[in-house]
């Protein structure tokens, strides 16, 4: 079993009770280089989660949908590229990346719809959430995905139902070949770091972790044979939260708020002060 | 009150479709400012249990900014010609300080509309288009790129801010600010004196072109 608190929630200020508290994290690892791309975890996600997905045509990929879905949350990317000359054909399971910093419950403004709890788990609230889709623009890996029937964003909760009573997730139960892994974080960490020693060793000079710091680090983690170019599996270079949502839930916020106290306090002050233009 | 025969105290001020367009603008705009406010801070959120909850608020915010634009777009076609700047109007808002202490030997005389109300009516209008705009963006974030929501989760609280602050100052001028005012876009009319010391050259124009005290609006 695994003792958690709710860290932080969405559009509600100040911390939670308990969330100072340390726990144990929860994560993910996700090693490309023994990927087989077989999907199993994608169907183990569909099946744990109930989910079923409408599929689209034949687009002459091995890939089962273009992007995630509201209704898909574990997504094999296959990627052909070229190195030095040679066809390269890459694997990356695709998920929510369950961020230290979440964009998208900075841009929730639903109390509650978005928690973030002390084991690093990002988890939406279906019955707080109102379906307005600014996670979606927070979000710099372009996870949540709304449903259009329920109104409702939806994305991979790595588990947390699973996690909370002491089980490994779905997707990870499921794997045949050991290239996902589950565990606390900082002991994922390490165990890339030594597998990328070991793939440097072998020759793979451009091996590495991929733990984006924009986002303030991942609670999924990669191990990338290329690791100087994460595009290549599909994954963004260098993700941060948009500027754009850091201003608007930052210092536009106290500007707007003084705006609105000021122009009212003000037009009363303004009264007091000069009273109306001359009276009838 | 009979609108119909107004006596020769009365003044028409504002006809009765310019007042119907007016209050549309009106009700419109205060519910799209106050659901939008609903989403703006986890403080005002409160705003949501009063508009339906929270995926109502969502759902009829876009409806609302939607009425306001179409009924703005009536108020913009019926007013435009009327809110060109002069350039005592220019003079006027260089002076406008002087206007906020009721100092008004200093300004020069105002027509229909003064240069306040001129430039009131201009910052809802690029506002509201950038409101509409950034809006529609965010209406449907699943069908929109990423550079236009990026930009719009920012443009929208930013027009929403100016176009509020503006209404603030707005609604405060309309009623305890300028008594009388008020008066004049409920019921339509105004007296001959305030329209003398509020619209003088107004009231001149419409004491010369009818010789008479009875004022019509265009």
């Amino acid at each position: 079993m695994m003792t958690t608190f709710i860290k932080a929630i969405s559009a509600t200020p100040g911390k939670p009770a308990g969330s100072s508290r340390a726990t144990e994290t929860a994560a993910k690892l996700i090693d490309t280089t023994t990927c087989i791309g077989c999907k199993a975890c994608e169907v183990a996600c569909q099946e744990w989660n109930n989910q079923q997905v409408t599929f689209g045509n034949f687009e002459g990929t091995y890939q089962t949908l273009p992007d995630l879905a509201h209704n898909f949350w574990n997504l094999i990317k296959f990627h052909e590229t070229e190195l030095d000359g040679q066809p390269l054909w890459l694997m990356s399971k695709y998920q929510c990346m369950h961020c230290v910093d979440p964009g998208c419950l900075k841009a929730c403004p639903a109390p509650g719809a978005i928690v973030q709890y002390s084991n690093g788990i990002v988890d939406f609230n279906s019955d707080a959430c109102i379906g307005c889709g600014y996670c979606m623009t927070g979000c710099p890996f372009d996870v949540p995905k709304l449903n259009p029937e329920t109104k409702k964003v939806q994305k991979c909760t790595l588990c947390t139902d699973r996690v909370s009573v002491g089980l490994e997730p779905a997707c990870i139960k499921a794997c045949p070949t050991n290239c996902l892994s589950f565990g606390t974080r900082e002991d994922l960490l390490r165990k890339a770091e030594d597998r990328v020693a070991v793939l440097k060793s072998d020759g793979f000079g451009t091996a590495g972790v991929y733990n984006p710091t924009g986002v303030g680090g991942t609670h999924v983690v990669y191990v990338l044979a290329r690791a100087d170019q994460p595009e290549s599996y599909g994954l963004p270079k260098n993700p941060q939260i948009p500027w754009t949502v850091s201003i608007w839930k930052g210092p536009l916020k106290w500007l707007g708020n003084a705006l609105l106290i000021g122009g009212i306090l003000g037009t009363f002050l303004h009264y007091l002060r000069y009273g109306p233009q001359d009276p009838e | 009150m009979d609108l119909k025969t107004p006596n020769e105290s009365r003044l028409t001020r504002f006809s009765v479709s310019e007042r119907v367009v007016h209050w549309l603008v009106a009700l419109s705009f205060l519910y799209t400012a106050l659901t939008g406010l609903a989403l703006w801070s986890p403080r005002l959120y409160w705003l949501a249990s009063v508009f339906g909850g929270g995926t109502t608020v969502r759902g009829w915010h876009p409806w609302g900014g939607l009425l306001f634009v179409l009924v703005f777009a009536s108020m913009f076609r019926n007013w435009r010609s009327q809110m060109s700047l002069d350039r005592d109007d220019r003079h006027w808002l260089r002076k406008a300080h002087h206007y906020a202490v009721h100092d008004y030997a200093a300004l020069p005389e105002a027509g229909r509309f003064n240069a306040g109300q001129k430039s009131l009516f201009w910052m809802q209008s690029i506002f509201g288009i950038l409101l509409v705009a950034s809006g529609v963006v965010l209406w449907w974030p699943e069908i929109m790129p990423r550079l236009l929501r990026e930009l719009a989760v920012l443009a929208h609280p930013v027009a929403a801010m100016i176009s509020i602050g503006g209404i603030i100052l707005h609604i405060y001028m309309g009623t305890a600010a300028v008594p009388g005012s008020f008066r004049g876009m409920i019921q339509g009319w105004v007296t001959p004196g305030w329209a003398a010391s509020h619209h003088p050259k107004w009231y001149r124009e419409h004491v010369e072109s009818t010789g008479t005290t009875r004022a019509h609006s265009r």
